[in-house]
Order: C-alpha cells, then structure tokens, then sequence
C-alpha cells in the first residue's frame, strides 16, 4: 500500500517566494548588512571606548566574599578558573601590588 | 518480503545507546572522583566516551536519513518532535539557575548586606562588553535566518556565507565571554552573586559552544551537499537550538546584567 506524501509545509518560510512585506533571503540579507552588522560594529566601537584599565575596588576581608570552604580541584586550589592577580584578590588580599 | 510498506524507520541495533550510557557514569563518577579526591583518569575517559558516542551515533543519523533515505515526512516529523522537547527540557534546566538568582537577589540576605548586589561586589556595567554581547547574538539570529532563506532559495554561495557569518559571530561571542570572564574583579567564589552569575552565564557559555559546533557540522554538511532546498532539518534543528541560545541569553541579560546591577 503506498503513503502518499505529504508536502512538508512551512508558513512564511516557503520555498523561494518573497511575497507581500518580503520575507526571503533578500530581505534577510539586507538586514544584515544594514542592521545587524553595523549594530554590532558600533557596539565594538562603544565597549572597546568604555574600556581601559580602572583602578581597582579597596581589599576589604568580607567574610562572605573569598569563600573557600574547599579547595579548586587544580593549581594550588586557591585560584578560580579565570583569577587575574590584578583584580583578584586572594582571601588575604591581593597578591600582586 | 525484503522491503517494507510503511513509511517508518525501523533502526538498525546500534551500540551507541550503550557506549553513551557507560559515558554518562564514567562522567559523573569522574566528576566525583575529580572534585573530591583530585584524581582525573575517570573523566578523562568519560569525556572520550561521550564525544566519541556522539560523533559516531549523529555520523549513523546522517548516514541514515541522508544516504539511505529513511528519513520520510513522518520520521522528519518524529525528529522534529523529539528536538522540540529536547530544547524544551534545556529551558528547564536554565530555569533552575534563574530560580536560584531570584530566589537570591529578589530576598538579599542580611549577611551580605541586605541588598543586591551583595556588599563588595562591584558588577559589571551592561552597557558596555554585555550590550555588545546582545547585539552579536541577535545578528546572528539575523545571519541564521538569512542562511535558511538561501538555502529554501537554492542559493548555495549565499547560505555558505550567512552560515559562516553566524558561526563567526558565535565565535566573537565566546571570544568576548572569556575576556570579560577574565577581567569581572569579583569570581565564583564571591558568595551568591558569584555563585549564580557564573553557574547561568558559565552553562549558557556553554551552549554557545555546542551551539557554534553543531552550526559548523551543518557548514560542513552543506559544503558536501547534504541539504536540498526543501529538505535541510538537521540545519532547521541547528536554528532552532540557535535561536534557543539567544532567548536565554536576552534572559541573561536582562536579569543578571542589567536588573541585577
């Protein structure tokens, strides 16, 4: 007994018709280049501006920051994954001046 | 009879269920044996395990539906069902951790001072990496959907290209994460605010990673023309999990960046 196939239909999305407020590829390309991209450039432009090194925060022994209830399974375990000496402190301050 | 009258799949046995099992135990018992007594043989070997289970499983799928042709509109359908859910049950374990960042910065305790962020705890500012974040993944959701209407449209150079620039932007961001990850003064060990913020943002970061592979697979696949214009779902299946990224990450962003500031 033969299936007959069913077409797989898709709302919008069909095939290579753009149809009425065009929403093919075309559309979506010029999206990209005119609003996506330069988005994302003037983002860049905006973070790298804003950056810069800032001084960093007074060491204070909060009891509730530094937690180390158990050591990190590498190094010497009192290092986090991603510790930057410059703006890490360490539980007993800051380990580079 | 050597062939069948229906439209199904019956798939062949398979030992990859198996080997993805022993990985799963190899990887939790290796996390165990890591964290608690500092010995990584075990994960080592689970994580060799469950790469390997999930190249040679996903490599016999594509061999299946794409070779072989057992991939009909009711078995795509199956395949459809079965990612929805799948996705479905990631929202569900992204949930847990915006549950623990509410539950955590909605109440603040007293001993980290009474508000959020905690005492000490200098946030990140989100308009500057963070913002730049959010755009990259809503072009890429741009790209995507560019790279899906080109390939609808048969057009091979243009969906190579859109699908080349999502996986980049993709890339961009993790390149952006990790940097940022580097330079926030506070860490995960920074009581609650650490703890939630790098558990969401470290597992969405994640599945960025996973997200940009399985983009990458797809590049691949097109380059070898596995996809035809009306039948692409393992790329369909890609975009929709892309997309999902990006949803949690506006989730993110909001919440933790922006609220939580």
């Amino acid at each position: 007994m033969a299936l007959p196939l069913r077409p797989l239909s898709r709302g919008l999305a069909s095939a290579a018709k753009e149809g009425h407020g065009g929403t093919g590829a075309r559309t979506w390309r010029l999206l990209t280049f005119v609003l996506a991209l330069p988005s994302v450039a003037l983002c860049t432009l905006n973070a790298y501006l804003h950056s810069g090194n800032r001084p960093r925060p007074e060491f204070i022994a909060y009891p509730h920051l530094r937690i180390r209830t158990k050591r990190f399974p590498w190094g010497d375990g009192n290092h986090t994954l991603f510790h930057n000496s410059h703006v890490n402190p360490l539980p007993t301050g800051y380990e580079s001046p | 009879m050597t062939h069948q009258t229906h439209a199904y799949h019956m798939v062949n046995p398979s030992p990859w269920p198996l080997t993805g099992a022993l990985s799963a135990f190899l990887l939790t018992s290796g996390l165990i044996m890591w964290f608690h007594f500092y010995y990584t043989l075990l994960l080592a070997t689970g994580l060799l395990a469950s790469a390997m289970t999930m190249f040679q499983w996903w490599r016999d799928v594509v061999r299946e539906g794409t070779y072989q042709g057992h991939h009909t509109p009711p078995v795509q359908k199956g395949l459809r069902y079965g990612m929805v859910l799948f996705i479905i049950s990631e929202i569900f374990f992204f949930a847990g951790f915006f549950w623990a960042f509410y539950h955590s910065s909605l109440a603040p305790t007293p001993q980290t001072g009474g508000h959020w962020p905690p005492t000490g705890i200098l946030p990140l500012n989100p308009m500057e990496v963070p913002l730049l974040n959010t755009a990259v993944l809503l072009a890429s959701g741009v790209t995507i959907t560019w790279a899906h209407h080109s390939l609808m449209e048969a057009n091979r150079k243009e969906s190579a290209q859109a699908l080349l620039m999502t996986i980049a932007l993709g890339a961009y961001f993790t390149y952006l994460q990790m940097s940022e990850y580097s330079e926030t003064s506070f860490t995960i060990s920074d009581g609650i605010y650490g703890s939630t913020f790098f558990m969401a943002t470290g597992f969405h970061g994640l599945h960025v990673i996973i997200g940009t592979t399985f983009l990458a697979t797809c590049y691949i696949r097109q380059q070898m023309y596995h996809f035809t214009s009306s039948h692409h779902f393992g790329f369909e299946a890609a975009a929709w999990y892309w997309h999902f990224v990006d949803v949690v990450w506006l989730f993110l962003y909001i919440s933790i960046y922006w609220w939580g500031s």
